[in-house]
């Protein structure tokens, strides 16, 4: 791909510096924005360009900033930078080696919406990462791009880095407005969304950490042109996040759309020696997994929906033919028996419940029912749980057994 | 307005009524753990998942408004299955505790169970092992292996008392209620969380293994520790047959009243029951006479009217003194009113006050007595009793109730009494007064009454008989009416008396302050 939007810089010398970035036309997309576009301009751009999230969901930014209300209270933006999707680490490396573009993304998209106080959620573990993103947001507000009367234009914006303290549910976007309020991770039942309802009360437009980088390039470029870089209704580049046992694990910016065989086998260098493709989960952990010979599909929203999978947050997990999937079954049970909040009744004794039963086959005691009644199981959190948690264990957990059941039975005493 | 559709039946309710709600006005009850009328809904149990027609995902009905048109469905086969998978994650982590757990026969999860699962378990799994027996305050016991997380008790702890005691604490399967470092549960409210708990977690040691639920007979009654009236259940053994029981009264619970007490009563009312069946005056007592327990009512009746009349005839009224108390019902104070003021025109008649106590910023009050407002309205005015006056002044003193006791030394109460010539005491308890009077007669406490009180927002709750009068009492009401019908001095007017009420009905001719709003 010849141009890139999110990782131009992350070659550079010191990219995260205020000077290094303004002499790569750092800013210009603030400054056109807050000078000579209107937030009403700026929210039909966004919408047009039909930037979906990048967090997971999918949801177009552009329709969910049309939802914020004018009411009297103030507005908030929560940058979701919690990364709590295992496979995920893309924008670690945006926040550690761009953090002005996401800064810049802030800017307009607060000035877009009316707000004048942002928060970035990051997780705890990422204690370099929220260092990095400090200083950057120091440098922001002594070049006048934070602060008050911003470039001489009236509007103020203060930005605040909140560390998390190791919650995957922290990630939903509910659960983190509860954290940020200082209150346990409980995600919130929706309706009221958090655009008319969200932190402290007040509306609140919570985005990923990808999704506002690539606001400045809209604002520059134009929709259109964001669009013609990816699909039609699904606009822009993807960082996918490559790892597993590829010869080359790590991030790529490619078009919405690309290949995943290519991704893994043309970008990526393809298996390590000796090594041959099992499986591969597409996007995230709660993705539902694909079998070696699914993988002839395009990576972007809808097609991923067509092959009853989905991309979520793009993070690429390639499984070989020497990883035992009750291995695999053991992490994802594991992991999400370990992050269930406890909230409600599925999720909490659920995850718990799977978790337990795979623990006992991988002792050896499995029995021939054991694996339908995972798949139950998983059938009565889906769809039953308060917030999405339950389908992000229910959906791969279902996946797994359903295509790789020979190979689970094969584990089983009986 | 909205007309909705629920299980095919049209229901109008109002906007803005959640599913559940709508639902239950319809008569049609929708299983729910978490959800409480006084909390706000949680939607964390997942018990009321229904389907709304339309909709892909089933949705909450405790959560969810109705809208005009909306189609409802609480029996579909998807419904059936979500709450029998609900029922199913609930019961495979609580423990098999049905023969030794309290709430056994009131417990929501063997309801549901019963209505919705009846299937078998298919766990397999060791159980989660937690404390079977923590205090968490007050005299609670907290079971954790019982506890299904509804968290109300942290939610009404939160809410209604406002004092945050109970916490969620830990992560996922590991969470569980618990008390914040150095504090335990200390309000006055304590007790709600038994009846707040829909499974036998939250049990309080009053009942702990006292009594199965189900050999309770329950019968409503209004509380008469204090000023507000909290309407309430008193649960009581009737006995076996050729096993004495242990005892009378088990418990008290509290009975929906929105005007009153909404769902909640005190602590102080609900465990401060034992002036039921402990020290009670079961029979006469002649003390000067030498003689116990030899009369009968007719006979101690007929004893007092004689006394009353030979003072009436000889004008000698104004050596008669009377000293009441704010525990008498409305009925009982009219009646006394009419019998001793207007008939026998006595003024010295003097108000015993029970001692005040602190209030709280919730139900109880400072008033420790129910029926205050009741002896103002029917226009006894608190005159202060000052024992020498009296003693130097009477001939004849008839006391209702021990409340003397409350605010005077039983010293110099029997130095009082020791100076006049006749007493006669009508009591409930076996008190020190007892022995200080000539005549006592044994009458019953406002739970074995019918009658009505006032609270002290002036509100009249009208009550039957919860329980039987012990002994030989009776209630004050009837003793009254027939000393009337036996003094003979205004005989026609109290034949029309045949209940308290009728006394009421009549009360609102007299005292228009009666006639309450809803007449």
């Amino acid at each position: 791909m010849k141009e890139k939007v999110l990782t131009k810089n992350f070659g550079l010398k010191n990219n995260f510096k205020i000077d290094v970035y303004l002499k790569h036309k750092g800013y210009e997309a603030v400054r056109k924005a807050l000078r000579e576009m209107k937030p009403e301009e700026i929210l039909e751009e966004a919408k047009k360009a039909n930037l979906r999230g990048r967090g997971g969901a999918g949801f177009p930014a552009g329709v969910k900033w049309g939802f914020v209300p004018e009411v009297d209270k103030p507005k908030y933006l929560c940058v979701n930078a919690d990364e709590g999707e295992p496979g995920t680490f893309k924008d670690r490396f945006i926040m550690s080696h761009d953090p002005h573009l996401l800064i810049e993304g802030i800017i307009i998209t607060s000035y877009c919406v009316g707000i004048h106080q942002a928060f970035i959620y990051i997780r705890g573990e990422y204690e370099a990462v929220a260092q990095r993103l400090e200083g950057a947001i120091s440098e922001a507000y002594e070049e006048g791009f934070l602060g008050k009367d911003i470039l001489g234009t009236g509007f103020d914006l203060d930005v605040i880095v909140h560390r998390g303290a190791g919650a995957y549910i922290c990630g939903e976007e509910t659960g983190l407005l509860e954290s940020l309020e200082g209150k346990r991770g409980h995600p919130r039942l929706k309706p009221p969304f958090p655009a008319s309802i969200g932190l402290f009360q007040c509306p609140t437009v919570i985005n990923n950490v990808e999704t506002l980088s690539n606001i400045p390039v809209i604002i520059l470029k134009g929709a259109e042109w964001f669009c013609e870089k990816g699909l039609p209704k699904d606009g822009g580049t993807r960082i996918f996040g490559v790892s597993g046992m590829v010869r080359n694990p790590g991030i790529y910016e490619l078009p919405m759309g690309t290949s995943l065989k290519d991704i893994i086998f043309k970008y990526a260098g393809g298996m390590k020696a000796g090594k041959k493709l099992k499986a591969v989960i597409p996007g995230g952990m709660s993705a539902p997994i694909l079998r070696a010979d699914e993988i002839e599909i395009k990576m972007d929203f809808d097609s991923l929906v067509e092959a009853k999978s989905m991309l979520g947050s793009a993070a690429i997990i390639v499984i070989d033919e020497d990883t035992s999937i009750l291995d695999v079954l053991k992490a994802v049970s594991k992991f999400y028996s370990h992050e269930s909040c406890g909230q409600c009744t599925p999720c909490r004794i659920g995850t718990s419940w799977i978790n337990k039963i795979v623990k006992r086959i991988i002792q050896g005691k499995g029995k021939r029912e054991d694996i339908d009644t995972i798949q139950r199981l998983a059938n009565n959190i889906l769809g039953k749980t308060l917030c999405p948690l339950g389908d992000a264990v229910a959906m791969p957990i279902g996946s797994i057994t359903e295509k790789f059941r020979d190979e689970l039975e094969s584990s089983l005493s009986r | 307005m909205v007309k909705i559709f629920i299980d095919d039946k049209p229901v109008k309710v109002k906007e803005g009524t959640t599913v559940l709600s709508a639902a239950k006005q319809a008569g049609i009850p929708i299983p729910h753990l978490c959800f409480h009328s006084a909390l706000i809904p949680e939607g964390s149990c997942r018990m009321c998942l229904i389907e709304i027609e339309g909709v892909p995902k089933l949705e909450l009905a405790c959560s969810t408004q109705v809208r005009d048109e909306m189609k409802i469905w609480t029996k579909s086969d998807r419904v059936v299955e979500a709450r029998k998978g609900v029922l199913e994650f609930l019961l495979a982590e609580h423990p098999l505790d049905c023969p030794i757990c309290d709430k056994a026969s009131e417990c929501k999860l063997q309801d549901y169970y019963e209505e919705y699962g009846l299937f078998e378990s298919e766990f397999k799994e060791p159980k989660e092992k937690r404390d079977k027996k923590a205090n968490i305050g007050k005299s609670l016991i907290l079971d954790r292996e019982r506890c299904i997380l509804c968290t109300r008790c942290v939610r009404f702890l939160r809410e209604i008392t406002q004092t945050q005691e109970l916490g969620v604490f830990n992560r996922g399967i590991r969470s569980e209620i618990e008390t914040y470092e150095g504090e335990l549960v200390n309000n006055n409210y304590s007790g709600n969380l038994v009846e707040l708990c829909p499974v036998g977690a939250i049990t309080d040691a009053d009942f702990r293994f006292q009594i199965r639920s189900w050999f309770l007979k329950k019968n409503d009654s209004v509380c008469p520790l204090c000023s507000r009236g909290c309407n309430i259940s008193i649960e009581f053994h009737l006995g076996f047959a050729r096993i004495p029981r242990k005892k009378r009264v088990y418990r008290i619970i509290s009975r929906e009243n929105p005007d009153v007490n909404r769902h909640w009563i005190c602590d102080l009312g609900r465990y401060g029951y034992s002036y039921l069946d402990e020290e009670r005056l079961e029979n006469f007592l002649t003390i000067n006479e030498g003689k116990e327990g030899n009369l009968d009512w007719e006979k101690a009746i007929q004893l007092m009217a004689q006394k009353i009349r030979k003072l009436y005839n000889t004008k000698k009224t104004s050596r008669i003194a009377l000293i009441l108390n704010p525990w008498l019902t409305n009925e009982e104070l009219f009646l006394i009113r009419k019998i001793f003021r207007e008939d026998l025109n006595l003024e010295r008649i003097y108000v015993a006050e029970p001692s005040q106590g602190e209030k709280d910023d919730f139900l109880l009050t400072s008033e420790r007595s129910p029926n205050r407002k009741g002896v103002q309205e029917i226009s006894f005015k608190s005159k202060e009793i000052n024992l020498k006056e009296i003693a130097t002044n009477t001939d004849m003193i008839i006391i209702f109730g021990h409340y003397l006791l409350d605010q005077f030394d039983s010293g110099d109460v029997k130095a009082a009494l020791d100076e006049i010539e006749i007493k006669i005491l009508f009591s409930s308890k076996d008190s020190e007064l007892n022995a200080v009077v000539d005549l006592v007669l044994p009458t019953a406490l406002i739970a074995e009454k019918s009658g009505s009180l006032t609270n002290f927002e002036g509100k009249v709750q009208s009550f039957e008989p919860a329980l039987e009068p012990v002994g030989e009492s009776l209630p004050e009401w009837q003793i009254l009416l027939d000393l009337a019908k036996e003094l003979k001095i205004n005989f026609k007017y109290y034949r029309q008396f045949s209940s308290p009420a009728v006394i009421l009905e009549k009360m609102k001719e007299e005292i228009p302050f009666f006639i309450q709003k809803n007449d």
